[in-house]
């Protein structure tokens, strides 16, 4: 019995000192004994917001300069380089780049639903737009490329669409995907269904981006469009861009209008259909194809149910 | 290797190779090592400085509207960076400030960074856009807008590394300018006059907030107003016979005055936690309780459609109020290094609700009408559920299940003076929804997505909502050191049909793109888009198709067709490291359903109109080349000339062919 006690301490003392030697090869060595092999990559650091890490000189080691994000670097030195024996991220799987970034990011505010984020769900880490020691222009979000560029890189069809002659003016540098998409995913939306679409920023706290801008159209009204507050301005328009005037769906305004006001049973606030337009409008009269040049204020007026003032 | 850094510091304007916009220029000036001043900062400088050239041949409003690039000198872009060599600058620690535009360009930008580590941080952007839409194809170019708009955005944060934080925002908007707008007048049969609209909207958003940790959890809350006003006033110019000479109303004098106030204090909070690598949690509250107060005043004199003296006053006066309160709660385990389990649940409350008295006044014979208000609440709670498995390194399988009840309740009055009854109604529309995700990564450069989605919903609001819908998608990526592939496909189909209406859609879109940095000299980019969008919709409308009153026309179809081509080409050549050249185009047709002329085409609508608006063929494209010559080691000079040509098939009235380009200096040091 004694013997299996002995052995049963000498196990444990073998296993922590084994544990102690292996902690202690992986000692943390400083961001100034990377500044030997990497100049280049230090040269710029003061200008790189991870700098602060440093410039703090409060922050524990591990959340320190270099070894901050690639762990620590004692064996790396020893090894005299090479991505194994360091946390290179070019090895790392989507997960595991994540996971090392919100380390530190987890509890920002923006990143609240990253794990459930479409670019999570679909294997896009945080390198696949962000490059931390070479980023394209200002250094503030460190971001490989100009933002339009990086989410063009994989939403093509959304660079045709803001190629088109109608559109928000993306391209030209007057607004940013950012100023209505969060990439770091959002909570949902507070219209349409409440379930899609994932990646659409609020604003005001809890309203749809576009009103952030288009604050005219925000209200409230005494008497609203409800397509504007159930389902959401993409109801008619296509928010990136558009073939069609004012980013409509459609070319003319009265085909807009009437594949909602139809009369169609069931839909609409009070289950029996969206109305119709009136007897009077006799849709072969031009007159009376573009509706809005009567129902003047058609996201919402305070002053007529069917919009005219 | 501080020079690429430098080089790619000042390349921030825009990177891409496939850039549509010719201006600002993308080359750098070349190696800038920039300066040590006050003995700690590194200071780096661009700017660049042309001449903006452009003609128009065609229709120049319609040009406006899409381009909008105009003559004259122009600061194209400049930046300006200092960083404190140790990270303990006397007053700051960093400071970026970029401009892209200014001097009158149609989208003017500048932000700026400032801060000091452990100290504050202070970020702000502003914007700048002259807008212009002749509104030709809306309504006949009677809602012109010729407008500014200015946004700013102003962050203050005070200790910004520590464990309690506090923030300061401020954010303006605001748009000016004159408009056209257009009324009615007598009745709801009457005419449509001219208006004219000076605009002027303003919006002031100001917000505190703070954050602050405990016991592992952060607090982050904010409290914000936010202010609109809108006071632009209309004027009609003397005896305007109206849009249709038949008619027999007239407008002699007009006048109207809409002030329209109101704001939106709102409370924002968030309560975050996790254990790093075991779960994260986000819980989220905000509420807003907006409302707007108004008058309306409006006086109308002149005839009515029968010819008769008419003189009709409008008094209302108000307050709305919409109050929207959210709830949200995230949490995310992830019980090994395989499994992610996500689930987020939402709440939603928005009501509409207020009080507003409407009186309308025939002056001649001194009646009145009363209106009161409408109520409309939506009411939706949401769960969605994702999980995520990854049994080995080159595979990941993502399904999820959302669940979404949403409650829609609404009471309008039935107006009939002097009863005002009113109708309460309500309906809860429930959908559920299933995704499903495949993801391979069988070689390091190769990627494979998968995706598809079924989703339904029992009872949709509108014809056009989501009732059946699935969508597929497929993505194949192939990314080397000098050579990118990727092609993506991705169809969604909905169908929602009563038993006496039918509305489907079917949506298709492709996309192939190609990256080759073939030497350092040299890279091509190049990608095809193709977006096909079907829509059938049961459309019931009224049309005097034979005698003198409109028939009602019902279980007729509005069969629209999109079916658009998109191209984009770019290609870069470094000449000896003296020269740049750029040859960027891009073009955008809408092929329609095929026809030739308008009035062509399937006969399924009984109005003729319906036929020409279902498809609407049309080119857009835009080629361009940029050259830029290094005079010196910090100095460029730049030329870039871009061509727009707007074409339609069916009426050429909104075709336009633009010449633009511009001339500039780049110097940075």
């Amino acid at each position: 019995m004694n013997r299996l006690l002995y052995g049963f301490v000498f196990l444990a003392t073998l296993v922590l000192a084994t544990g102690m030697v292996v902690a202690a090869e992986n000692s943390f060595v400083g961001s100034t004994v990377c500044r030997g092999c990497h100049p280049d990559v230090w040269m710029n650091f003061n200008k790189n917001p991870h700098f602060k890490s440093i410039a703090s000189g409060d922050l524990p080691k591990a959340s320190t300069g270099c070894e901050g994000c690639h762990g620590p670097g004692k064996n790396h030195v020893e090894a005299r380089g090479g991505k194994t024996s360091i946390g290179a991220f070019s090895l790392m799987n989507s997960r595991q780049v994540i996971d090392t970034c919100l380390t530190c990011h987890t509890r920002d505010l923006s990143r609240g639903n990253i794990r459930r984020s479409e670019h999570t769900l679909a294997d896009v880490a945080c390198n696949n737009c962000h490059s931390i020691h070479k980023p394209a222009g200002n250094a503030r979000f460190l971001l490989a490329k100009r933002q339009a560029d990086l989410c063009y890189g994989c939403h093509s069809t959304v660079r045709s669409q803001f190629a088109m002659p109608s559109k928000h003016r993306v391209n030209e540098g007057f607004i940013q995907c950012t100023d209505c998409h969060n990439p770091h995913g959002t909570a949902a939306p507070t219209w349409r269904a409440g379930i899609r679409p994932r990646m659409v920023d609020h604003a005001l706290a809890n309203e749809e981006p576009c009103l952030k801008c288009h604050s005219d159209k925000r209200g409230p009204f005494i008497f609203e469009h409800a397509a504007v507050r159930v389902e959401g301005c993409e109801t008619c328009h296509n928010p990136h861009g558009s073939m069609n005037k004012k980013l409509l769906r459609r070319p003319t305004i009265m085909t807009v209008c009437l594949e909602c006001h139809n009369g169609a049973g069931t839909f609409g606030r009070t289950n029996t259909g969206i109305i119709t337009q009136s007897a009077s409008h006799n849709l072969t009269d031009p007159r009376y194809q573009n509706c809005t040049t009567c129902h003047v204020r058609i996201h919402g007026s305070n002053s007529d149910r069917t919009f005219l003032r | 290797m501080k020079i690429q850094f430098i080089i790619a510091l000042i390349a921030s304007f825009a990177a891409a190779i496939a850039q549509p916009v010719v201006a600002p220029t993308n080359e750098p000036t070349g190696p800038v090592r920039g300066k040590t001043i006050f003995d700690d900062y590194n200071v780096t400088q661009y700017f660049e400085v042309g001449y903006r050239f452009r003609s128009v041949d065609g229709n120049e409003g319609k040009y406006r509207s899409d381009v909008n690039f105009s003559d004259g000198l122009r600061l194209l872009g400049s930046q300006l960076t200092l960083h404190s060599k140790a990270g303990h600058g006397k007053y700051f620690d960093e400071l970026v400030m970029s401009t892209q535009g200014l001097g009158n360009d149609p989208y003017q930008f500048a932000s700026l960074r400032i801060q000091k580590n452990k100290l504050y941080r202070y970020d702000m952007t502003w914007r700048s856009n002259e807008y212009f839409n002749p509104g030709l194809t809306i309504s006949n170019g009677q809602h012109l807008l010729d407008t500014n708009r200015k946004l700013q955005d102003h962050d203050l944060t005070l200790l910004p590394q520590s464990k309690i934080r506090f923030f300061l925002g401020y954010s303006g908007n605001s748009q000016t300018g004159p408009a056209l707008s257009t009324t009615q007048q007598f009745d709801s049969r009457g005419d449509e006059f001219l208006l004219f609209q000076n605009i002027h909207r303003t919006r002031n958003e100001y917000r505190i907030g703070n954050e602050m940790e405990f016991f592992g959890i952060k607090l982050n809350w904010t409290r914000g107003w936010d202010n609109f006003k809108e006071d632009s006033p209309y004027a009609s110019n003397g005896l305007n016979p109206g849009n249709n000479i038949t008619d027999l109303t007239t407008l002699s004098s007009f006048k109207r005055a809409e002030p329209y106030h109101g704001n939106t204090p709102y409370w924002r909070v968030n309560l975050i936690g996790d254990r790093q690598k075991w779960y994260l949690i986000n819980g989220r509250f905000t509420h807003s309780s907006g409302a707007r107060n108004f008058v309306f005043d409006q006086t109308a004199i002149g005839t009515d459609r029968f010819g008769s003296a008419a003189n009709r006053q409008v008094i209302l006066f108000g307050n709305a109020r919409r109050p929207v309160t959210t709830g949200n709660f995230t949490a995310s385990i992830f019980p090994s290094a395989k499994w992610t389990f996500s689930n987020h649940t939402a709440i939603t409350n928005t009501k509409m609700e207020g009080d507003a008295s409407y009186r309308e006044i025939n002056n001649s014979t001194l009646s009145d009408v009363l209106f009161n208000f409408q109520y409309l609440s939506i009411r939706t709670i949401s769960n969605l559920s994702d999980v995520t498995f990854r049994p080995a390194k080159f595979i990941q399988f993502q399904g999820g299940y959302s669940y979404s009840s949403r409650l829609i309740r609404s009471v309008q009055e039935v107006n009939n003076p002097p009863l005002i009854l009113p109708a309460a109604d309500e309906q809860t529309n429930t959908t559920n929804s299933g995704r499903f995700g495949l993801r391979l990564t069988p070689k390091k450069q190769l990627r494979i997505s998968l995706d598809s989605e079924l989703a339904r919903s029992d009872k949709p609001i509108y014809t056009t909502s989501d009732r059946n819908y699935h969508g597929l998608g497929a993505r194949v990526q192939w990314k080397a050191k000098n050579l990118t592939l990727s092609a993506a496909a991705r169809s969604s189909y909905n169908t929602n049909s009563s038993n006496l209406f039918v509305y489907s859609s079917r949506g298709r879109n492709y996309s192939f793109d190609g990256s080759y940095n073939a030497r350092t000299w040299l890279s091509l980019d190049a990608g095809y888009s193709k977006l096909h969008l079907e829509t059938m919709s049961g459309i019931a409308y009224f049309a005097q198709t034979t005698g003198r009153n409109p028939s009602f026309i019902e279980g007729d179809l509005s069969l629209y067709r999109s079916n658009i081509h998109a191209v984009n080409i770019g290609a870069r050549a470094a000449i000896r490291k003296r020269a740049d050249i750029f040859f960027g185009y891009n073009r955008v047709q809408d092929l329609g359903d095929g026809r030739t002329t308008a009035a062509a085409g399937p006969n399924v609508a009984t109005v003729q109109a319906f036929l020409i608006a279902q498809t609407f063929p049309l080119s857009y494209l835009s080629p361009m080349v940029r050259f830029s010559l290094r005079l010196h080691e910090r100095l460029r000079w730049n030329f870039g000339y871009q061509y727009y040509d707007y074409s339609e098939k069916f009426l050429a009235l909104q075709n336009y062919r633009a010449n633009t380009g511009y001339t500039s200096f780049t110097w940075s040091f």
